[in-house]
């Protein structure tokens, strides 16, 4: 008798929160344009490696960001309501807090991924699904494609992108005998494939694209193979310690070549602090300089960056580089539309007022000064005007170049 | 000769850490997942104490070593004695090279730091090759401790009596020998040795929170190459492992090389299946 009372009272319990679950669904149509604009953001907060530091540095730009435009009204009138969650860099955990806010009752509004493209493969066809707008910074083949994706964002420029503007720089530089050095992860397998094309897009002759596995410590091999084929200059994938280890193999095989690194080596801290903490100022640094978007790059006219910097520092210290705080851009970025649609609560007609440029020129973004979406694609193309080359320097709120650092 | 150098310094570092491995293994025939790990915290503790607390490397030495061995002692004491069973102790020990490593992401953090070296930084050349000053004290450390450790091992009553707990815990337990104690020195000694070493390591790989995973599996196939319990096997399955990785990543491309490693194990264990140097027959202790 005790177990039947007990399988009732568990019956009226699964009825009551599947209740819940309903009225739940029906408060959030009701919060439509009424009540809070919900945002999701992931992070592999307790992430492995550099991967932590950038992740803080995205959450605190999306917290910045969400503080700014609330300030000046909302997104559409709503308040925008930020909720954090640690993914630790894993796949399966994103998905499982994504799944989770959705089955809550409260669907976000908006999501923004601060992870790896390993997390925006995993997360893009459940919001597909639940029709939810969303903005990534780790792009994926597929994730600017509007056929498949017609509710995401890319806000980091993709490897082909990054590779195209790397290899007209090289091209400028009259660089001829180009090789690439990248790292197994999935990122840095399309970024070199990328980088040989663009290098041959630009006409520059490649001495082949040589691959490093991201746990190795060494990579002498790599390097020596690379000079064997007469390499003059060297494009460089590397992110966080296996960066320490490459420029080490360099200086060992006593290597003095120009060395373009992408925004990977702009994201490690070790060329940013000098000796004896990192590698700046040694020889190893002497001939480097990086591929970055001019928002880490401190420039003192520039107010929307500085601003941006000011919002971000007034909520707590920058841990990473700026590379990583793209979600800055993404709240300025739906405010634009919603002010265009006169909604915010219909994903669909947000995104396509994402595709109009008026639209996106209108937009107060500071982390990049110009987005370029189409119907056709949803990658960020920046422009070549959006990047500088700069050598490695000591770092002030996550900007090289500053005096002040 | 520079990628011989540069194989036979990446194998002197799998050999420290197949060491560490081995003298738990010989000591009570456990495999502790978390040596590297405990390598890692001592090139954390090399770091502070050089960089952040500019101390003499003497006091960092003997920091480092002190307190690798205090946290290898409580890993043994928490994680090894109270589970019995061997396979179980796998899990366990797992489990605190897991905990190692967030703790170490928690006060260190997740960024790379460089630990210097109290020796030159610069490249030397040696026999027609480049290498680092630190690469010939870690191939150097890497042959003393395997000749040294040996001859403890059969020489001293106290590696006689770690031998015999290995063989039958119970026969030694019976003759006398303090089995608790021997055991949780044994951990002991395999972290103060690792904190130690963290000292030479650092140098040649960072402080960095993804160093003890990176370490574990190849310093795991070096012993399964050389024997598990052998420690002149550690050095030759250390350096096997270094030198096929740097050559496959020359010759075949570094998708290659881990491919490369793993075909000269599965090689070697399917001639010998106890490892080059591992014994099927039972010690006489």
């Amino acid at each position: 008798m005790r177990i039947r009372s007990s399988a009732l009272t568990a019956a009226l319990a699964v009825t009551a929160l599947a209740l819940t679950g309903c009225s739940g669904a029906g408060a959030d149509d009701a919060d439509a344009d009424g009540g809070p604009y919900r945002v999701l953001v992931t992070g592999g907060i307790s992430g492995q490696g550099a991967l932590a530091a950038n992740a803080q540095t995205s959450v605190l730009a999306a917290k910045a960001s969400a503080e700014a435009v609330n300030r000046a009204g909302g997104v559409g009138g709503r308040q925008v309501e930020i909720t954090v969650v640690d993914d630790a860099g894993d796949a399966t955990t994103a998905v499982s807090k994504l799944r989770e806010a959705i089955a809550s009752g409260k669907k976000p509004d908006l999501f923004l991924n601060s992870g790896p493209s390993t997390i925006t493969t995993a997360t893009l066809p459940i919001l597909a699904q639940n029709k939810i707008l969303s903005f990534n910074i780790g792009p994926t083949e597929d994730s600017a494609n509007p056929e498949k994706y017609p509710l995401n964002f890319d806000l980091a420029s993709g490897p082909s992108e990054n590779a195209e503007t790397i290899a007209r720089y090289i091209k400028g530089k009259g660089y001829q005998s180009v090789g690439v050095v990248h790292g197994s992860s999935a990122y840095g397998e399309v970024f070199g494939q990328a980088m040989e094309d663009a290098l041959g897009g630009e006409g520059v002759s490649s001495t082949g694209s040589e691959e490093y596995d991201t746990a190795a410590l060494d990579m002498t091999a790599q390097l020596q193979s690379l000079k064997n084929r007469g390499t003059q200059a060297l494009v460089v994938d590397a992110y966080g310690a296996p960066l320490g280890y490459l420029l080490t193999s360099l200086q060992r095989l006593d290597w003095n070549i120009p060395l373009i690194g992408n925004t990977s080596v702009a994201g490690t801290s070790l060329v940013s602090k000098p000796a004896p903490d990192g590698v700046l100022g040694t020889p190893a640094t002497a001939n480097l300089v990086m591929h970055a978007l001019s928002s880490t790059v401190y420039d003192a006219n520039d107010t929307a960056v500085n601003t941006m910097v000011d919002n971000m520092t007034a909520m707590g210290d920058i841990p990473s580089t700026l590379i990583l705080a793209d979600n800055y851009d993404a709240l300025p970025l739906v405010v634009a539309a919603a002010n265009k649609t006169g909604s915010s609560s219909d994903p669909e007609a947000l995104a396509e007022a994402l595709e109009n440029q008026e639209v996106l020129d209108g937009a107060e973004t500071a982390f990049s000064p110009s987005y370029h979406f189409s119907a056709d694609s949803h990658a960020s193309k920046p422009g070549d005007e959006a990047y500088k080359f700069v050598p490695p320097s000591p770092l002030l709120n996550g900007q090289y170049g500053n005096p002040s650092a | 000769m520079t990628i011989v150098w540069s194989g036979l310094a990446l194998g002197a570092v799998y050999t420290l850490v197949a060491i560490g491995y081995n003298i738990v293994f010989i000591s009570s025939h456990t495999f502790n997942f978390a040596q590297a790990q405990l390598m890692m915290v001592g090139t954390f503790v090399a770091y502070t104490g050089l960089v952040t607390l500019k101390l003499p490397i003497l006091v960092v030495a003997v920091t480092a070593t002190v307190a690798v061995m205090i946290l290898a002692g409580i890993e043994e004491i928490v994680a090894v004695r109270p589970v019995r069973d061997h396979q179980n102790q796998l899990v366990t020990t797992l489990g605190a090279a897991t905990l190692i490593n967030g703790a170490t992401q928690l006060i260190w953090g997740s960024e790379p730091l460089t630990v210097p070296f109290f020796g030159s930084n610069d490249p030397i050349t040696v026999l027609g090759g480049r290498t680092y000053p630190v690469e010939i004290v870690l191939l150097i450390l890497a042959v003393v401790l395997v000749v040294a450790l040996g001859r403890v091992g059969t020489k001293t009553m106290t590696g006689l009596a770690l031998l015999g707990i290995s063989e039958d815990r119970e026969a030694a337990l019976l003759r006398g020998v303090n089995v608790r104690a021997l055991a949780l020195g044994a951990f002991a000694f395999s972290g103060a040795l690792a904190g130690f070493l963290g000292l030479f390591v650092g140098p040649k790989t960072f402080a960095v929170a993804t160093l003890g995973s990176a370490l574990a599996i190849k310093g795991f196939v070096a012993l399964a190459i050389g024997g598990f319990g052998s420690l002149p096997g550690a050095l030759v399955g250390g350096l096997t492992v270094g030198l096929v990785e740097s050559f496959a990543a020359l010759e075949l491309g570094s998708q290659y090389s881990n491919i490369a490693v793993f075909v000269v194990l599965i090689t070697i264990l399917m001639v010998r299946p106890a490892g080059l140097f591992g014994r099927t027959r039972e010690r006489v202790v």
